[in-house]
C-alpha cells in the first residue's frame, strides 16, 4: 500500500480539477455525487452500521484520508430509497432491498457461528472469513436465509453495489489513472497508453494487501449448490 | 482555480432550444393529434425501427402518432459524460429473469427514451451474412427467413447513408461491400485485436463499421474519441433514430408523444385493432385511435404488450393464433476477454467499438456446432471493468482495489456468438406488476447444446487472439449481448407471428417491426437490420396505401426502393457515394 497520500499509480492526477471543462449537465452530477449526502434513509441504524463494515470489506478505505474516503453505503441506500433498480431481477431472487436485508441477518449469523461476535466487531481477518465463505458460496450459516437467495447472487449483488458506488466518484478515477468526463473536449492521444497533456504519467510501486486481509488473493467465485459453467 | 482552466471561463449552459447532439438543434413546433382523432398510423416505442418508420410514414404523407414509454431526450441537458449518471438511458422497470442462464436486461440491453437502444448501443454496424437468411437450408438448424439476403441489401445500403456508416473501403465479409465514410482511427483495444489477429494469421477489420461519424456531417460533427459512446452521444457523432430521423418526422408532420407508456392494443368486432389505450405522462388512461397499429417495442415489451392485449378471439396474446409470441427469444453470446498488458493501454478512450473480424462467422464443421461468431473490441468504463473483474478473476476487497488500480493495464475485446431460436427461450406475462399496473414480462432463457459448443469454442478463440496481442494474464467472464426474436417473422402463419413485411398473420391492421420479428441472429450487431427492415417495412406500407386501413387484398410483392424518403443530404448528394 502507498503511504498516505492518493492511493494508486497517478499522484497528483485529479479529475475535479478538469471539471471547468466539462459540460455543465456533467458537472452538476459528478459535482453533487462528491458534495451531497443525504442521510441514511432506507437502511435501520443498526443495519446500517453493519452494512457499513461489510462495504468497508468489499472495498476497503483504510488506505484514504478521511477527507476522500468515498460515500459508498449513502450510495447503496440512496439507491435502495428510492427503488431504483437495474432494470430486472432474478428469477429466484427477494427484491434488492429484501436481498440486502436478508444479506445483513445472514452475515451475522455466520459472524456469531465462526467466531461469537458480531460481524462490526470482529477484526478484520475475521471479517474477511466471514465475506470469504459468500464469496466461495460455501456459507457456514444462514441456512434459512439461503433458502429464500442463492448465496452466489447475493454475493454478486452486494459486491456490485460496492462498486457501482466506488468507482463512479472522481477519487476513484484518479486512484485508477480514468480520465473522467471528457465532453465536450474528448481525447486526442489513442494510442501506446499515451496520457492526455492533462492526465499524468504512471508512477508504480510495490502494492500488498494489508496482512490483516484475505482480499488480496484472487480466486474463483463459488456457484454453491447451484453447479453449472462459470 | 484550477491549475488548468479553459481560456474563457468553465463551459457554461447549453443555448436554449431542444439540443440534438452539440450542433443540432430541434426548432420547428411538433404537430399535436388530439385522441379522437384517428391518425392513420400509432406507432407504440420511438427507439431504431419506431424511429425510421415515424420518419418514412409522414414523409410518406400519413399522419403519424409515435407513444414512447421514456422522455424525448434534449441531449445537452438530459445526457451526461458519466458511466453512473446515464442510468436513465435504460429499460429501468422490472423484469423477472430466469432459466438456467438468466439474462442481465436493462443496461445490458433494453432502452428507453426517444431513441431507444440506438440511444446507448455501441453502434457496431455489420450486416448480416446472405447465409443467415436460410440457416435452416444450409445448416438444419433454426428457421429460415421468409426474405433473402437480396431482399435486404437495398436497405443496408439506405440506411448506412442514412446513418451514415464509418468503415473500411473494402469489407470482405459475407456480401463484400464498402463504407462511406472512412475508418476511425485504433485506440487501445482495438490495437490489440489488429494486433493479436495479425500474428495468427487472422483477417481482421479497422475501425468500423459503426455508426459513427469520422467526419462532420451538416449539423452532425464527427467523433472526439471519449469513450462514452454507450452513455449516449452528447456529441451527435453517433447515429441514434433521435438525431437521424426523428427530427425528419417531426418537419413532416409527426408527432412523438413522450413519456407514454402502452397498455393494450383494442381489437374492434371486425378483428381489427382501433387503437392503442396508455398511461400519459400524469399517469391518465387514455386511448389514440388509429387505422393502423405498429408495435416497435423490442424483444420484450413487444410480446409483453400483445400478452397484455388478451382478450375475447386472442385469449393468448393478441396476434398469438400460432402460440409462437414470446417464444424463439434469442441473445448473443457476449463474452468479455480481459487482457493484461506490461505497456499502459488506457482502454477508456475512443469508441468501444472500432474493430471486428468475422472471419469465424460461417459454419466449419470440423468445429462441431452450427453457425459461427464474430470477435469485437468492446469498451467497458471502470464501473463495468471492476463488475467484470468481480467475475473473471472473482476479485473483491483489496484484490479488487488492486487490479482497478492496475486497469489502465488491460484490454478488453469480447465475442459476439450466434445463439439459435429455441422455443423455451420465451417472454411471458409474470404475476408482478408495474406502477400503471401492467403485468411485467418475465423472460426465461436456457442454453442449448449447439449453443454451449460455440461459446467454448468462440471464448478459447478470443483469448487466444488475447494472448497472441501480448496479454501476460488472460481472464473471461461470460455475458449476453443484444435481445431479439420473440415475435418471428415467417411464411407459415402455424409457426410465426409476422409475415414477411411484419403484418401480423392474424390481423391485417397490426404490424410489429423491431428486433422482435428476427427469425435468426447471425453473429452480427441487430442495430442495423433492425433499422433496414424497417425502411423496408415503411416502403411497403407506403405502396400499399389505403388498402392497409381498408381491409382489401393486399400484395407480398416487394414494394419499390423509395431512396426519395431518406432524411435530407444522406443519399445521392452530401454523402460520399460508392457503388
Amino acid at each position: 500500500m502507498r503511504p498516505g497520500g492518493q492511493p494508486g499509480y497517478y499522484p497528483g492526477f485529479h479529475t475535479l480539477e478538469q471539471a471547468e471543462f466539462w459540460d455543465e449537465a456533467t458537472r452538476k452530477v459528478v459535482l453533487e455525487r462528491v458534495r451531497r449526502h443525504e442521510g441514511i434513509r432506507f437502511f435501520a441504524p443498526e443495519e446500517a452500521v453493519l452494512m457499513r463494515a461489510v462495504c468497508d470489506r468489499i472495498l476497503p478505505q483504510d488506505d484514504r484520508d478521511q477527507e476522500h474516503k468515498i460515500p459508498v453505503l449513502e450510495a447503496i441506500d440512496a439507491r435502495l430509497f428510492a427503488g431504483r433498480i437495474e432494470g430486472y431481477r432474478f428469477a429466484d431472487m427477494p427484491a434488492d432491498g429484501d436481498a440486502h436485508r436478508l444479506g445483513l441477518i445472514a452475515i451475522t449469523e455466520i459472524a456469531d457461528f465462526l467466531f461469537g461476535k458480531r460481524f462490526e466487531s470482529a477484526t478484520g481477518l475475521e471479517q474477511d472469513r466471514v465475506l470469504l465463505t459468500l464469496h466461495d458460496a460455501r456459507p457456514p450459516a444462514g441456512e434459512a436465509i439461503w433458502r429464500q437467495m442463492p448465496v452466489d447472487r447475493y454475493w454478486l449483488l452486494l459486491v456490485n453495489d460496492v462498486i457501482g458506488a466506488y468507482y463512479a466518484h472522481p477519487y476513484a478515477w484518479d486512484e485508477i489513472g480514468f480520465g473522467g468526463p471528457a465532453y465536450p473536449r474528448g481525447y486526442m492521444r489513442l494510442n501506446d497508453g499515451d496520457p492526455e497533456p492533462w492526465e499524468v504519467q504512471e508512477r508504480r510501486y510495490e502494492f500488498a494487501a494489508p496482512s490483516d486481509s484475505l482480499s488480496g488473493i484472487f480466486t474463483p467465485i463459488g456457484r454453491g449448490n447451484r453447479g453449472g459453467e462459470r | 482555480m484550477s491549475p488548468q482552466a479553459p481560456l474563457l471561463g468553465e463551459f457554461g449552459a447549453p443555448p436554449p432550444g431542444h439540443r440534438l447532439g452539440s450542433n443540432q438543434q430541434l426548432d420547428m413546433p411538433m404537430r399535436r393529434y388530439r385522441d379522437s382523432e384517428c391518425v392513420d398510423y400509432c406507432i407504440v416505442g420511438v427507439g431504431s425501427a419506431g424511429g425510421v418508420l415515424l420518419q418514412r410514414l409522414a414523409r410518406g404523407g400519413f399522419q403519424v402518432v409515435g407513444l414512447e414509454a421514456g422522455p424525448f431526450w434534449d441531449t445537452e441537458r438530459d445526457w451526461v459524460s458519466d458511466e453512473a449518471g446515464s442510468h436513465q438511458l435504460y429499460w429501468n422497470e422490472l423484469r423477472i429473469t430466469g432459466g438456467e442462464n438468466p439474462l442481465a436486461l436493462g443496461a445490458n440491453n433494453s432502452g428507453r427514451g426517444v431513441g431507444g437502444g440506438s440511444v446507448h448501443w455501441a453502434a457496431f454496424v455489420p450486416r448480416f451474412h446472405p447465409s443467415d437468411f436460410r440457416v435452416h437450408t444450409l445448416d438444419g438448424v433454426g428457421v429460415d427467413w421468409p426474405i433473402a439476403y437480396a431482399d435486404l441489401k437495398p436497405y443496408y445500403e439506405l440506411i448506412e447513408r442514412e446513418m451514415p456508416a464509418s468503415g473500411p473501403p473494402h469489407f470482405p465479409w459475407g456480401d463484400p461491400h464498402g463504407y462511406p465514410y472512412g475508418p476511425h482511427p485504433l485506440g487501445g483495444n482495438g490495437n490489440i485485436l489488429v494486433t493479436g489477429c495479425t500474428r495468427l494469421g487472422i483477417p481482421v477489420c479497422i475501425g468500423g463499421p459503426v455508426a459513427i461519424l469520422a467526419g462532420s456531417r451538416g449539423d452532425r460533427p464527427h467523433c472526439i474519441y471519449r469513450g462514452f459512446c454507450i452513455q449516449g452521444c452528447k456529441v451527435g457523432a453517433k447515429q441514434s433514430t433521435l438525431i437521424s430521423h426523428v427530427p425528419d418526422a417531426l418537419a413532416h408532420g409527426a408527432e412523438v408523444r413522450d413519456h407514454c407508456m402502452a397498455a393494450r392494443i383494442e381489437l374492434g368486432d371486425d378483428g381489427r385493432v382501433t387503437g392503442v389505450i396508455f398511461f400519459d405522462r400524469e399517469g391518465r388512461e387514455r386511448r389514440q385511435l388509429a387505422k393502423a397499429v405498429i408495435v416497435c417495442g423490442y424483444a420484450i415489451e413487444t410480446p409483453r404488450l400483445l400478452l397484455n392485449s388478451a382478450c375475447p378471439g386472442f385469449e393468448h396474446g393478441l396476434a398469438n393464433s400460432s402460440g409462437t409470441l414470446g417464444r424463439y427469444l434469442m441473445a448473443q453470446a457476449g463474452n468479455v476477454v480481459l487482457g493484461r498488458f506490461d505497456e499502459l493501454v488506457r482502454q477508456y478512450k475512443a469508441p468501444p467499438a472500432h474493430a471486428l473480424t468475422e472471419e469465424f462467422y460461417e459454419t466449419d464443421p470440423a468445429r462441431g456446432f452450427a453457425r459461427g461468431f464474430a470477435v469485437q473490441t468492446v469498451g467497458p468504463l471502470p464501473i463495468a471493468m471492476a463488475r467484470q473483474f468481480a467475475v473473471a478473476k472473482g476479485a473483491w476487497g483489496w484484490g479488487l482495489r488492486q487490479v482497478m488500480m492496475d486497469s489502465n493495464h488491460w484490454g478488453a475485446i469480447a465475442l459476439l456468438g450466434e445463439i439459435l431460436p429455441w422455443e423455451d427461450n420465451r417472454v411471458e406475462i409474470a404475476e408482478e406488476k408495474d406502477r400503471h399496473g401492467l403485468p411485467v414480462a418475465k423472460v426465461t432463457f436456457n442454453l442449448h447444446e449447439n449453443d454451449k459448443k460455440l461459446i467454448e469454442f468462440g471464448k478459447r478463440k478470443v483469448m487466444e487472439i488475447m494472448r497472441a496481442a501480448g496479454a501476460t494474464e488472460v481472464v473471461q467472464e461470460d455475458r449476453y449481448a443484444h435481445l431479439v426474436g420473440a415475435a418471428r417473422m415467417g411464411s407459415d402463419p402455424r409457426a410465426s407471428v409476422v409475415d414477411a413485411f411484419g403484418r401480423t398473420h392474424d390481423i391485417p391492421n397490426l404490424f410489429i417491426c423491431d428486433g422482435s420479428i428476427l427469425p435468426t441472429q447471425g453473429s452480427a450487431n441487430p442495430g442495423l437490420t433492425i433499422q433496414a427492415l424497417a425502411a423496408r417495412t415503411a416502403d411497403y406500407l407506403i405502396r400499399e396505401g389505403a388498402a392497409v386501413f381498408s381491409g382489401g387484398k393486399h400484395s407480398m410483392e416487394a414494394p419499390p426502393l423509395r431512396r426519395d424518403l431518406s432524411p435530407p443530404d444522406t443519399w445521392g448528394h452530401g454523402v460520399p457515394t460508392m457503388s
